[in-house]
């Protein structure tokens, strides 16, 4: 065999998914220590700035409700803007979590295990900070319950053809599956941290989280089943909440709005936006808890292969929207695109393709998909560009109306972007806390994909 | 690991497999023409049919090979070489697209100048649906599938001779951007020969629906093969319980995918209920269309959901074939279901003919005998692949 066959055999040799020779006690200590040690300085300082953020986002909510949803910048014929857009974007974060969870662990992608905790709490911090939106928006959020559908009592029932009130269904139930399945998840790992805890108190309450966990053969097994099952539910989730996100637009007859390509277009947006800001947070993470042995750059490797897949799917749909609105022959559907990418929102519309079509085509190239500094300035940009994609879907479709006479801008207010903002201090705020009190590396599974959980040494089937 | 299967068919074996095909493809073709003779309309409606459809199932084929190269898929090993002999027959495709392209006056009505002088909207498609273009646009898709396809074929069987695992590294390297392309060319495919049937009506999410439907169709093609195979003293070791299980996910899943899809399209323009989207539906709720409407998400989700849901069904050596088989005719009802309601001599009611008979049996027929003799020449298993001992020991936790 040449040399050259035999770097090849080496490359595809299945990689060791967890470094630096460490056993299954070493994988324990390194986790948990992360949330056991003494509570760092700069964990003050960093949660001292991101709540003072969230009050931000408090005073903004407040002084909405106390004035009305006219201190957004919302006007006729805009009645979307920020509100939805930062809506979608969160929601679209919140796919990452679900999809390495659930899809990856249905194909048997084994790097998922370092990521997936990290990736599952980013799901649930991230559908807390969109539904924010949507319940302030309906005005008087006092009454916002009587979207559910509650036995007769108000003389009214919830408009069952709005896809807004599916979205409340969509929403609520993945927010409750995804709960679900990172407490399942949790189970094993919460019953090491109550073993491990020193103090009485920590004892009582891990001990209580851990519903009687002992690690027997029995459990295993019905945790096993339990996680399975809950994939399998989790999966057509990942699928369907942004499916009816984008029904929200794709139900109305507005040109830029209706199209069919809107359910998969806005799935693998969702996935790509979650990525990045998986990715973003992981190489923070990695850095400041020194878990590169664990999150390896096989695992960054393959979150780029990720990112590049949807945000190239993410491509094709712009280009299939853009050649559809063409051939159409539909005057309207050739206006809204054209005014979309040379109109008054040019800046949005291009801003939008350079982060989310360009700047990922960059991890074609291996020595890219290595580099730290551009594996992080790209998901940030990622980050920007999906927060663009759904200001042009919403804003630019709405922005100029059927008739001139009904055209119009929108230009945020202070709480506009206050608002927006703070969201950002509450996400990371349950970040801090999610970090101090619960393993941020799921450790059994980790453990099952080292080379000594396997009898046979054959980590890989 | 000692695996006693044999890795090459036997000539009896290949001659077996191509007599019945060689009389398919014969009679098929000898009915088509004369049918053509009779009825030269409805031949080019029926042949467009059956040639989308077995086109569908080798751009499948041509999609699963890519994306196990692409993930470095360890399992899939075993039957990857049965589905690259399946997706590097698009080369006798592009030969049989040629009846399309003669039939494109008759197919496609945007190709009548004096049609399109009397229609504003074509008109403005007219720049891109004209007989010209569109026959450099079929040009150009096949020479993307037929290069990816020989590429990947040439590298997998060179290293079934030599060994040498850095083929498996340039096949991935061609895979990655292969799917762009494919999906690229197979969606304008998709809009050049089933949407500009109706050259008004439009649909963006048509490329993906083309794509899900010769997705699931594959994965079904493929379990069929595999247990022939097995029936005939194949791969009996090679291709184990674990392997059809896992096919059999991968069916169920990309059903769920098609109906996804398909439900998308569907439920969007019935909600937005403009004209010149839900015509396309209305045409297909007409008459006896509308037995085939309400077929396909019973016939092409419901049962195949419930049919395939429970392990024991996945890796039953029989209901799994047959399920695969039952897919299989769903898909081609999907595919002439898409086409013959824009057929305008067709009427609103199904009218299923020889013709619909006779062009499958030709298309089916000629694929399935260059199938079969291209899969006498090579090993039938990627003898030499990396990954292959880890597919042979496989198995499903």
């Amino acid at each position: 065999m040449s040399s050259v066959s035999e770097d090849a055999a080496n490359q595809l040799s299945r990689p060791q998914l967890v470094l630096g020779g460490q056993n299954f006690h070493t994988v324990t200590e390194a986790v948990s220590r992360i949330a056991e040690g003494k509570t760092p300085k700069a964990w003050y300082l960093a949660f001292a700035i991101t709540s003072s953020i969230t009050a931000i986002l408090g005073a903004m909510l407040a002084y909405l409700v106390a004035t009305g949803v006219g201190v957004w910048g919302n006007n006729q014929p805009i009645g979307w803007a920020w509100d939805i857009t930062n809506f979608v974007f969160w929601i679209g974060i919140g796919h990452a979590g679900t999809l390495i969870s659930a899809i990856l662990f249905l194909f048997r992608q084994k790097w998922r295990t370092s990521i997936n905790r990290f990736a599952e709490a980013m799901t649930l911090f991230a559908v807390a900070c969109a539904g924010i939106y949507p319940l302030f928006h309906v005005g008087r959020v006092w009454v916002a319950w009587w979207l559910f559908p509650l036995p007769y009592s108000q003389g009214m029932w919830p408009n069952f053809r709005s896809p807004l009130l599916w979205d409340v269904f969509a929403v609520s139930t993945y927010g409750t599956v995804s709960l679900l399945f990172w407490y399942v998840g949790l189970i094993p790992d919460i019953g090491t941290f109550r073993d491990r805890a020193k103090s009485k108190i920590k004892k009582m309450i891990y001990g209580a989280l851990s519903l009687g966990w002992r690690g027997s053969g029995r459990h295993w097994r019905h945790y096993e089943i339990a996680y399975m099952i809950l994939a399998g539910l989790s999966t057509p989730l990942v699928l369907s909440v942004h499916s009816v996100v984008s029904f929200d637009f794709a139900v109305s007859i507005i040109p830029g709005w209706h199209t069919t390509i809107f359910p998969p277009y806005f799935v693998a947006g969702a996935i790509f936006s979650g990525f990045a800001m998986v990715m973003t947070l992981m190489l923070i993470a990695r850095w400041i808890f020194k878990l590169e042995n664990f999150v390896t750059m096989v695992h960054l490797d393959n979150m780029c292969k990720i990112m590049l897949a949807t945000g190239t799917i993410v491509g094709y749909a712009y280009a299939t929207e853009f050649f559809i609105a063409w051939y159409s022959g539909n005057a309207y559907e050739k206006f809204t695109f054209l005014n979309r990418a040379f109109g008054p929102y040019a800046w949005a519309y291009w801003i939008m393709v350079s982060c989310n079509v360009i700047s990922p085509q960059l991890f074609w190239f291996k020595s890219l998909r290595s580099n730290l500094t551009v594996m992080f300035i790209v998901s940030i940009i990622i980050n920007i560009g999906m927060w663009f994609e759904r200001f042009v879907i919403i804003v630019t479709s709405l922005h100029r109306d059927f008739l001139p006479s009904s055209w119009g801008y929108f230009s945020p207010t202070f709480v506009d972007i206050l608002t927006f903002f703070g969201s950002f201090g509450l996400f990371l705020t349950l970040f801090l806390l999610f970090i101090r009190v619960l393993p941020i590396i799921a450790v059994s599974e980790v453990k099952g994909v080292m080379p000594q959980a396997h009898a046979h040494g054959d980590s890989h089937h | 690991m000692k695996v006693t299967d044999k890795f090459k068919l036997e000539s009896a074996t290949i001659q077996k497999a191509r007599t019945p095909l060689i009389a398919l493809a014969v009679v098929g073709w000898l009915v088509s023409l004369a049918g053509f003779a009779i009825n030269r309309d409805q031949f080019y409606f029926s042949y467009l049919v059956s040639f989308v459809y077995v086109l569908s199932i080798c751009l499948g084929a041509l999609f699963f090979v890519m994306i196990q190269y692409v993930t470095t898929s360890g399992w899939s090993v075993t039957v990857r070489r049965l589905a690259e002999t399946v997706m590097v027959n698009v080369d006798i495709l592009a030969v049989l697209f040629i009846p399309v392209a003669i039939g494109i006056p008759t197919l496609f009505h945007w190709s009548h100048p004096e049609v399109v002088n009397k229609d504003l909207l074509l008109q403005k498609k007219a720049g891109y649906l004209n007989t010209t273009f569109f026959i450099v646009r079929a040009v150009i898709y096949f020479l993307v599938w037929i290069l990816l396809t020989k590429q990947i074929y040439g590298n997998s069987v060179s290293q079934d001779q030599n060994g040498n695992p850095s083929h498996t590294q340039t096949n991935a390297k061609w895979s990655a951007p292969g799917i762009l392309l494919l999906f690229i060319t197979g969606s304008f495919a998709a809009f050049d020969w089933l949407m500009s049937l109706d050259p008004h009506w439009y649909s963006t999410i048509f490329g993906i629906y083309f794509f899900s439907g010769g997705g699931v169709s594959f994965v079904a093609l493929l379990i069929v093969i595999a247990i022939l195979l097995r029936r005939s003293g194949y791969l009996e070791k090679a291709i184990t319980v674990e392997h059809y299980h896992d096919l059999g996910k991968l069916l169920f899943a990309f059903t769920v995918f098609w109906t996804y899809i398909a439900f998308s399209q569907y439920f969007l323009i019935w909600y937005a209920n403009i004209p010149e989207e839900t015509i396309w539906y209305i045409h297909r709720f007409e008459g006896s269309w509308k037995a085939v409407s309400v077929f396909l998400p019973l016939g092409h989700f419901l049962f195949p959901f419930f049919a395939l849901i429970s392990r024991t069904a996945k890796r039953h050596l029989v209901f799994l074939p047959a399920m695969a088989l039952w897919i299989l005719f769903a898909h081609y009802v999907d595919i002439y279901w898409m086409v013959m309601p824009t057929h305008a001599h067709h009427g609103p009611n199904i009218k299923f003919l020889f013709l619909d008979l006779a062009t499958l049996a030709a298309v089916v027929g000629t694929v399935g005998f260059v199938f079969v003799s291209r899969l006498g020449k090579n090993a039938i298993v990627p003898v030499r692949d990396p990954f292959l001992e880890e597919s042979l020991k496989f198995e499903n936790v």
